[in-house]
């Protein structure tokens, strides 16, 4: 008897400090952010999607080699010998043309192991966080600054300036065969 | 009393019938849905820190409406290996148990569906049809988890409206009827006239009366809570382990359906419990009417009163359904039969005796 | 024809009705689900008869009860749907007869009864008068009763709990 007094008691005591509790919680403000409205604070050291710099970027591939996921594809062509590219922003002399430069953001895997070994600083995290695209091709994004025709024409110079040198160094090595060639008959 | 006026108005019994059946539908059931859906989850929200939905209208109040247009738009699908004519079937009998409870209810002084003799009684007689059509849908929704549901729904009904009977009996033995009307005027007055302290009892009964009243009260709340399986007695749809019980096969408007069903069924219950113990439709403090001698201002206010008391009621169901967890089924069971059960028959017979008096 | 007369032959069709198709359906559900329009249906033509108190009680006792214990009987059992039921016509000339000679007593009842008519009265509530009926003329047979179903269950709940 003393026990089913007692649960009763219990059963109706706790429910009174359980329903105490919730009504002091309806009278406290909502911790919800209305997301597309307000956006939250994000943290000084989040990591977003990634943006490359393409006036700093020496086209070192070092990024590309440091990401986990391969996401990152570089391709660059040498400058010709009289062409200015102009320095990074801390004093780097820049001599290759970037021509590709995709990052592939639905593989990106946000380690911002790529930041790091940058040494011009020029690959960083940014603080968009809304990118979803409706196609999976629009994820790739190209951060080249050439234009297709431009990337295309570098190419072709270097070839040409390749094509030149190797002229070049197969005409100076057969004046150097002929030289050599010409040499013993002389001291014959 | 509303049919015998529409009867005389349109002076065709059968059309003032139809008016009158259609009426607290669309004037109350209604709006009343559309309202209970948004402010359950707009205190549920509030109660856990969040702010619930903001995006339709002002602070999300047209999220009601926008989920209507959504549910008529659904699909309506039916499993292969449903029952197809009991699967059919079920959403409409549980409707119109629910339903035919408002017939009974006076909302006011001069609203009130059928002036029943036996009214309190017709409303939990009425009920039964309810479980009938939750053992239908579940049956027929031939899924292990609906019939799991409606077998559990069904057997807590009935346990707990025992409870209800007994407290409806010693209601019975204070006011010597079952006319809600008659319960409702004998409430009449100021709130101390009201049946949780004590009715118009007069002498030292009356003080004697209010703490058995209370118990009764308490007794009442609770069963009738479990009858509209509402947590903590929600076991019969319960998400987490039964997707949601009888209704999980349901969708679109026959979805909708039991769900009006549902919010229709807490206001009854809330009625009930306000027309049993807290005056009925009647004013705790006297009526703006009286004092203006407007008398056709008086049933508004009584309408009013009425609707306040009751979503009050709802409002606590609500406030409990974000308190507490769900009960287990022995634990269900215990509640009823170990406690409920007994303390209503003692309340039973002490409330007699005190009656002699 | 009035509305009383439209709504009697409401109930009578879905009382009459429903109660052929509990016999005839193979599917013991559906039988059984069709037994609540029956017993509904009943209580329907007790609220026409003007005895309120009874069709309440209708309702709460063989639809919210016993119905529903049915149901619960029928839908637990193993194998519902599959099970083969009887239906055929096994015993038909002693049926016949028995089938017969009880239409003809209840013809013959029907007919030769003197039926007292009288006029349709609004009877405000038959509950009082059969609550004073039962605790004053008829209190003994109220009390074996009431004894009878404690006997029931106290024999269920001694079954239970072997």
């Amino acid at each position: 008897m003393r026990t089913y007094l007692n649960n009763i008691y219990m059963a109706l005591s706790t429910i009174m400090i359980g329903m105490k509790v919730t009504f002091k919680h309806l009278f406290e403000p909502a911790v919800t952010i209305q997301y597309p409205d307000v956006k939250p604070q994000l943290p000084s050291r989040e990591r977003n999607r990634l943006y490359v710099n393409m006036d700093d970027c020496i086209g070192c591939d070092q990024c590309a080699r440091a990401c986990p996921v391969n996401c990152i594809k570089i391709e660059t062509v040498k400058s010709l010998p009289d062409e200015d590219l102009g320095q990074t922003s801390n004093g780097k002399r820049k001599a290759l043309w970037v021509t590709t430069f995709d990052i592939d953001i639905a593989k990106c895997c946000f380690c911002e192991l790529c930041v790091f070994p940058c040494p011009t600083d020029c690959i960083y995290m940014t603080d968009v966080y809304e990118f979803s695209e409706f196609e999976r091709e629009n994820l790739i994004y190209d951060f080249v600054t050439l234009t297709d025709s431009e990337r295309k024409e570098k190419k072709d110079n270097y070839e040409k300036m390749m094509a030149e040198k190797a002229a070049k160094e197969e005409a100076e090595l057969k004046a150097k065969e002929q030289a050599s060639k010409d040499k013993p008959e002389e001291k014959k | 009393m509303i049919y015998e006026f529409l009867s005389n108005i349109t002076g065709s019994e059968i059309l003032g019938a139809i008016i009158s059946a259609f009426l607290p539908l669309f004037l109350f059931i209604l709006p009343f849905a559309l309202i209970a859906v948004l402010l359950e989850r707009k205190v549920s929200a509030h109660m856990q820190d969040r702010l619930g939905p903001m995006r339709v209208g002002y602070h999300g109040i047209l999220q009601t409406v926008a989920d209507i247009l959504k549910l008529i738009q659904k699909e309506d699908i039916t499993a292969d290996a449903n029952d197809k004519t009991l699967f059919n079937l079920a959403p409409i009998l549980v409707f119109a148990g629910s339903y035919a409870v408002f017939a009974a209810i006076p909302f006011s002084s001069s609203y009130l569906g059928s002036n029943i003799n036996l009214g309190l009684f017709f409303i939990i007689g009425i009920s039964g049809i309810v479980v009938a059509g939750i053992l239908m849908a579940g049956w027929a929704s031939n899924n292990k988890y609906t019939l799991l549901g409606a077998m559990r729904s069904a057997a807590q009904l009935i346990s707990y409206e025992i409870p209800t009977i007994m407290i409806v009996v010693t209601i019975l033995m204070v006011t010597g009827t079952l006319n809600l009307k008659e319960i409702t005027e004998l409430q009449s007055g100021y709130f101390w006239n009201w049946l949780i302290f004590g009715g118009n009892v007069t002498g030292i009964a009356k003080y004697l009366l209010i703490p058995f009243m209370i118990v009764g009260f308490v007794i009442i709340y609770i069963s009738t809570l479990a009858e509209v399986n509402r947590t903590p007695f929600d076991i019969p749809e319960a998400e987490s382990e039964l997707v949601s019980g009888y209704h999980t096969e349901y969708s679109g408007m026959k979805f909708a359906m039991f769900f009006l069903a549902e919010y229709a069924n807490m206001f009854a219950v809330s009625a009930i419990v306000v027309l049993l113990f807290f005056g009925g439709y009647h004013s705790p403090f006297g009526y703006l009417g009286n004092t203006f001698g407007i008398t056709w201002l008086i049933p508004i206010e009584q309408l009013l009163w009425f609707t306040f008391k009751g979503v009050g009621f709802v409002l606590v169901q609500m406030w409990l359904r974000w308190t507490l967890p769900r009960l287990r089924v022995d634990q269900l069971m215990a509640v009823c039969w170990k406690y409920l059960i007994p303390i209503a028959f003692v309340n039973l017979l002490i409330v007699g005796l005190i009656t002699l008096l | 024809m009035t509305v009383y007369d439209i709504i009697f032959y409401l109930f009578a069709l879905i009382t009459i009705g429903s109660a052929f198709f509990v016999v005839t359906l193979r599917n013991i559900v559906y039988s059984a689900f069709f037994l609540l329009f029956t017993l509904f249906g009943i209580a329907g033509l007790y609220v026409l008869l003007s005895a309120d108190f009874i069709a309440i009680v209708q309702l709460v006792v063989y639809v919210g009860g016993i119905l529903v214990l049915l149901l619960f009987g029928v839908m637990l059992t193993h194998k519902i749907t599959n099970v083969q039921i009887k239906t055929g016509t096994l015993q038909i000339i002693p049926s016949a007869v028995a089938v017969l000679v009880l239409a003809f007593a209840l013809i013959k009842i029907f007919l030769t009864t003197n039926w007292k008519t009288m006029e349709l009265v609004s009877q405000n509530s038959s509950a009082q008068g059969l609550g004073v009926l039962l605790i004053n003329q008829y209190s003994v047979v109220f009390e074996l009763l009431g004894i009878l179903l404690l006997i029931a269950l106290i024999g269920a709940a001694s079954m239970a709990r072997r």
